[in-house]
């Protein structure tokens, strides 16, 4: 791995804080507030899910704990790291190196191999050659998908495909891995398999997640479960 | 509701409706404009030569002088009413952009019968006397002498061969009509007298136009005529020379249609790349739609509904844009012709509704044809395969191995129907396409294994977004394909036209290094390059031979005789002794054809001559002289690119043999010092004197002069190759905006992984950039294909000409450069767009 990074984790901060964060969306005339005054901090390691109805804005509680969209007023710290301030580039760039990510429609690129899939994000922080090819097969034997290195995304299953996604979200070994309804789409034995992967997976590594989901199942999982109604944070257990 | 369905998806693809609608609007315009530049230039000459012509059913020519006045007069005499005589020539004026005329000088008291240009109609406002008394009084039509500022009694200088006269504006004409005034706009009509002055020829008359009845009564009127005439002259049906010369622009007429019809060809293909890509972005739609029950034929109906309003939509903007671009074309059209056939004015465009018609039929009625597939694609579909992409993929590259075979018997069949025995333009045409079809159709085999090929090079350059970006070509192949076949054909096209035309370039300058043997040249100004017909004063002549510094001088006199009922150009030589080596025989002993040819009576033909006419050495040509038809044996074809029409070659030893004439039309001089040709030309013009416009040049300047009209004469071809090429750029930047916007969730998911905008943009970039590559690659073979045909096929068959293959390596990499170019240039703004993009509505995408 990269001996030097331009992100380096503040020992003290809090994985994720958000603090006053408010978004508001455009909608033709109208204005529709999908958060209000949202304040929320994960520790290192732990393991958050967030429940809510569709719409309710969990997906963009994502979207801006990654940088991929911005609040309209109040902060967001990522290891310490206020995403607002970054530029484009540098949001980019603090993303590839410290966020995993993993979809509901699982989203691999259908273009490269299954392997190819995990040494992307591995070769965007730098990691390439033999080197990258090694550890993209470690990660994907340890998801039990070994043996579909060389295959393409359309010929595994919804949940091999769910797997190979895990397996992208970790591969580059980022503090912070956020799931955005993981089981959404996958039938019950699936979803248990690939919920079951993401926690030892997570949970040995000491990563934080943050998943959205409607699914009790995933809750289960959390060591601590919110939900979100009408723009705010309201804590489940 | 389907219909709402429909126009709403039209209405969310702003630019990829728009983009199409201009490329079949472009097809649609330049098929238009090159035939109303081209019906445009046949309706003013055959209006023209129609004016000329009045009510003349036959005519009586003579030799290269005309025919003598006395003949006329004889005639009449004779009691042989129904005839007029007429005096005509190019001339130009002197000044005002040196403007051609027409002169046309007739005898107003025989004119009633045949025209109404100088008869109490057209002319109320002309006194017949001051034409008929005052010399140099000559008429013009009352809106060009408008154009002019001339005013009645105004005189002006026009330059008739290398003399210089002055005429004076006697009067206007006043067409009744507008058809009428056009075809009067270049006239400048005199009494016979007058004309017989201005051009020198006092008692000899150009022609003299009979009204010759039908049946028994004329053939006894023509039998009476005959018997009057001397060996020199002869009759011929008045509309010859205007079918003649028709006959002789067709092939470049035709060569211009079917260069339209490239652009349209490759117009046809993006429309047929715009229907299946609009097909295949809403599969998951149609899949739905067919699964809530709306019928195969519903679905069918709402595609081919869709094709017909983009088509009646960009027919509606090509029509007008058509008729714009012809203006522009119809000038470089009719500059070729001027060049290379006969002086006549083209300011109108003419717009028959028939073209308009046509180009609607194939605007509307090509992005239908182009259309049936993907609506029938559409319909095929099982409502469940039409729900998965994948499918539709894996169907495309199974697909690849049985186009590949159709594209090499497509290729076969093409070359085939080249290889058929005759000369018909359209079966070569034919042909041609069908190699290009064939060509399209192996695209998508060639790209499957040229990506299989780069895949490992790209894959160790630039890692795994390398291998994306090469894999992405073929894993989008329903989309990719057909929008690279297109550009494949259009770089092709610019390869094979390039490739003709530098070839023919070339051929015409090493033909022009031989032909050009003498040091400096003396000729008349001529109105027709291709038709140096004018004569040089005596004088000049002895004045030239005589001058100091002059070691040897070849002479030229350039005439139109009878080839039985028909005009050819006879060129006369007297080679001086280094100038035989100015004539490349192609045919023909080389031992006895030069003495068999400066004095023994044989004659040489040039390439186009012997194969219009079928001749070959030792066959014979007849020709009318002054002393009757005579047969000259055919000693030898040479190469002459001189004329597309062919001309014979004679030696002077045997022309003054069979004719009286004793003019000149050119003058190869050759300096005693090859050192001090500018101290020639500087002695020569000083001997020349400025009382007759001669034109004296240095071989190089002539041969410079030469090549620019061979520039001139490929404008038009260059513009239309570029404009297949704007048609290309339309089309794949309509594709690949579409292909790249369609892939927005697939970036959007990079981006999240920590793809910055720059690598979305040199990834998006480099995979267009690639197909531009592999399509510019293909395209080197198909146009070296294309331009092979293009100069051994179907240039031999329009004009007869042998043309050396060239192969400019710079237009090889013109080509490339045009393909990645046009590619890289066309993923410029989808590529900002997608970089550019808000993530989260791009992640939000389905």
């Amino acid at each position: 791995m990269k001996s030097t990074d331009p992100f380096p984790p503040l020992s003290t901060a809090a994985a994720v804080e958000l603090s006053g964060v408010v978004k508001v969306y455009r909608e033709g005339e109208s204005e529709r507030v999908v958060l209000r005054d949202v304040d929320l901090t994960v520790t290192p390691g732990e393991i958050v899910v967030l429940l809510g109805r569709s719409g309710s804005g969990k997906s963009t509680l994502l979207n801006l704990i990654s940088g991929i969209d911005l609040p309209n007023s109040g902060v967001v710290r990522v290891e310490g790291v206020d995403v607002a301030a970054l530029s484009d580039t540098e949001r980019t760039r603090f993303r590839r190196r410290r966020i995993g990510f993993i979809f509901q429609f699982f989203n691999l690129i259908p273009t490269l191999t299954v392997e190819e899939n995990l040494r992307l994000p591995l070769e965007l922080n730098g990691i390439d050659g033999a080197m990258g090819r090694r550890h993209a097969v470690d990660v994907l034997t340890a998801v039990g998908l070994g043996d579909r290195v060389a295959s393409f995304p359309d010929r595994l299953s919804g949940g091999e495909q769910q797997r190979v996604a895990v397996a992208r979200a970790l591969v580059h070994d980022p503090a912070l891995v956020l799931a955005d309804e993981p089981t959404g789409n996958l039938d019950a034995e699936s979803a248990r398999q690939v919920l079951g992967l993401l926690a030892n997976l997570a949970r040995g590594a000491g990563r934080t997640v943050i998943a959205a989901s409607h699914s009790e199942e995933v809750a289960a999982l959390a060591d601590r479960v919110l939900t979100l109604a009408d723009g705010r944070l309201v804590p489940s257990r | 509701m389907l219909w709402r369905s429909s126009a709403r998806h039209l209405a969310a693809h702003p630019w990829q409706v728009g983009l199409s609608i201009l490329g079949i609007a472009l097809g649609v315009a330049v098929v238009v404009a090159v035939d109303l530049a081209n019906e445009s230039a046949r309706r003013a000459f055959t209006g023209f030569a129609e004016t000329l012509a009045g009510r003349a059913t036959h005519r009586i020519v003579g030799g290269p002088s005309g025919v003598p006045e006395e003949l006329y007069a004889g005639l009449r005499r004779a009691g042989i009413r129904g005839m007029a005589p007429v005096v005509e020539r190019d001339v130009s004026l002197t000044g005002r952009g040196g403007r051609t005329f027409h002169l046309f000088g007739v005898d107003p008291f025989a004119e009633a019968p045949f025209r109404t240009l100088v008869t109490s109609d057209a002319t109320t406002a002309v006194p017949l006397d001051t034409l008929l008394t005052r010399p140099g009084a000559a008429l013009l039509a009352e809106a060009t002498a408008a154009r002019l500022g001339l005013r009645r009694g105004d005189t002006f200088s026009i330059l008739v061969g290398a003399r210089r006269q002055r005429v004076e504006l006697a009067g206007v004409l006043t067409p009744s009509d507008t058809l009428s005034a056009r075809s009067i706009e270049s006239l400048l009509v005199t009494d016979i007298a007058t004309a017989q002055e201005l051009t020198g020829a006092v008692g000899r008359l150009s022609h003299v136009d009979l009204i010759v009845p039908r049946g028994a009564q004329g053939e006894a009127l023509l039998d009476r005529v005959r018997a009057a005439l001397p060996a020199a002259a002869e009759i011929v049906p008045a509309s010859s020379s205007a079918r003649a010369l028709e006959e002789l622009s067709r092939g470049f007429s035709v060569n211009l249609t079917a260069l339209s019809l490239l652009a349209l060809f490759v117009g046809v293909f993006l429309i047929y790349n715009t229907m299946s890509f609009s097909v295949i972005q809403r599969r998951p739609l149609i899949g739905a739609l067919r699964a809530l029950g709306v019928t195969r034929g519903e679905m069918w109906l709402v595609i081919m509904t869709e094709a017909l309003v983009l088509g009646a939509l960009a027919t509606a903007v090509g029509l007008p844009a058509g008729i714009v671009l012809g203006g522009g074309l119809l000038r470089l059209v009719t500059r070729t012709i001027n060049d290379l056939y006969v002086v006549v004015a083209v300011t109108e465009l003419v717009v028959p509704p028939t073209t308009l018609l046509a180009g609607a039929a194939l605007g509307i009625g090509g992005t239908l044809v182009a259309a049936l597939a993907p609506a029938l694609e559409s319909t095929r579909s099982t409502p469940r395969a039409a729900l998965g992409r994948s499918t539709l993929e894996t169907r495309t590259r199974a697909a690849v191995p049985r186009l590949a075979w159709c594209g090499v018997g497509l290729l076969i069949a093409g070359a085939l129907v080249l290889a058929l025995p005759g000369r018909s333009l359209a079966v070569s045409y034919g042909g041609l396409f069908t190699i290009l079809l064939g060509a399209a159709l192996l695209t998508p085999a060639a790209t499957v294994a040229a990506v299989w090929a780069l895949q490992p090079l790209a894959g160790a350059a630039f890692g795994v977004l390398g291998r994306m970006a090469t894999r992405g070509v073929v894993a989008a192949l329903s989309r990719t394909a057909v929008v690279m076949a297109a550009l494949m054909i259009a770089v092709a096209a610019s390869v094979g036209v390039g490739v003709m035309i530098d070839s023919f370039r070339a051929s015409v300058v090493r033909w022009l290094e031989s032909a050009l043997q003498a040091d400096v040249y003396v000729s008349s100004p001529s109105l027709v390059t291709s038709r140096a017909e004018a004569t040089l004063d005596p004088g000049l002549v002895a004045r030239v031979r005589e001058a100091p510094g002059v070691a040897a001088v070849g002479t030229q006199r350039t005439v139109r005789v009878q080839s039985p009922s028909v005009t050819i150009q006879l060129i006369v030589l007297a080679v001086a002794p280094r100038g035989y080596r100015a004539l490349t025989l192609k045919e023909g002993d080389t031992k006895t054809v030069w003495a068999t040819f400066a004095d023994g009576g044989g004659v040489l033909v040039s390439e186009p001559f012997a194969y219009h006419r079928r001749l070959r050495s030792g066959d014979r040509v007849r020709l009318r002289t002054d002393a009757g038809e005579h047969d000259f044996p055919i000693v030898g074809i040479v190469r002459d690119y001189g004329s597309s029409e062919g001309v014979v070659m004679m030696g002077r030893g045997t022309y003054e043999r069979f004719w009286s004439d004793r003019s000149l039309s050119a003058l190869g001089v050759y300096a005693a010092d090859p050192g001090a040709v500018d101290a020639l030309v500087d002695t020569l013009r000083g001997v020349a004197g400025s009382e007759q416009e001669v034109l004296i040049r240095s071989n190089r300047a002539l041969r410079e002069a030469s090549l620019e009209v061979f520039d001139r004469t490929f404008a038009v071809t260059t513009v239309l190759r570029l404009l297949s090429m704007v048609v290309a750029f339309v089309g794949v930047l309509s594709a690949l905006m579409a292909q790249t916007l369609e892939r927005a969730r697939e970036i959007g998911v990079l981006r999240a992984l920590g793809l910055t905008p720059l690598q979305v943009w040199k990834l998006t970039t480099s995979q267009t950039g690639l197909m531009g590559l592999v399509a510019g690659v293909l395209a080197l073979p198909v146009g070296s294909v294309l331009a092979l045909v293009l100069i051994f096929v179907i240039n031999r068959r329009s004009f007869g000409w042998t043309l050396e293959l060239e192969l400019t390596p710079a237009i090889f990499v013109q080509a490339l450069a045009l393909a990645v170019g046009a590619a890289v240039l066309a993923a410029v703004y989808p590529a900002w767009r997608m970089s550019t993009s808000e993530l989260p509505s791009a992640l939000r995408e389905e």
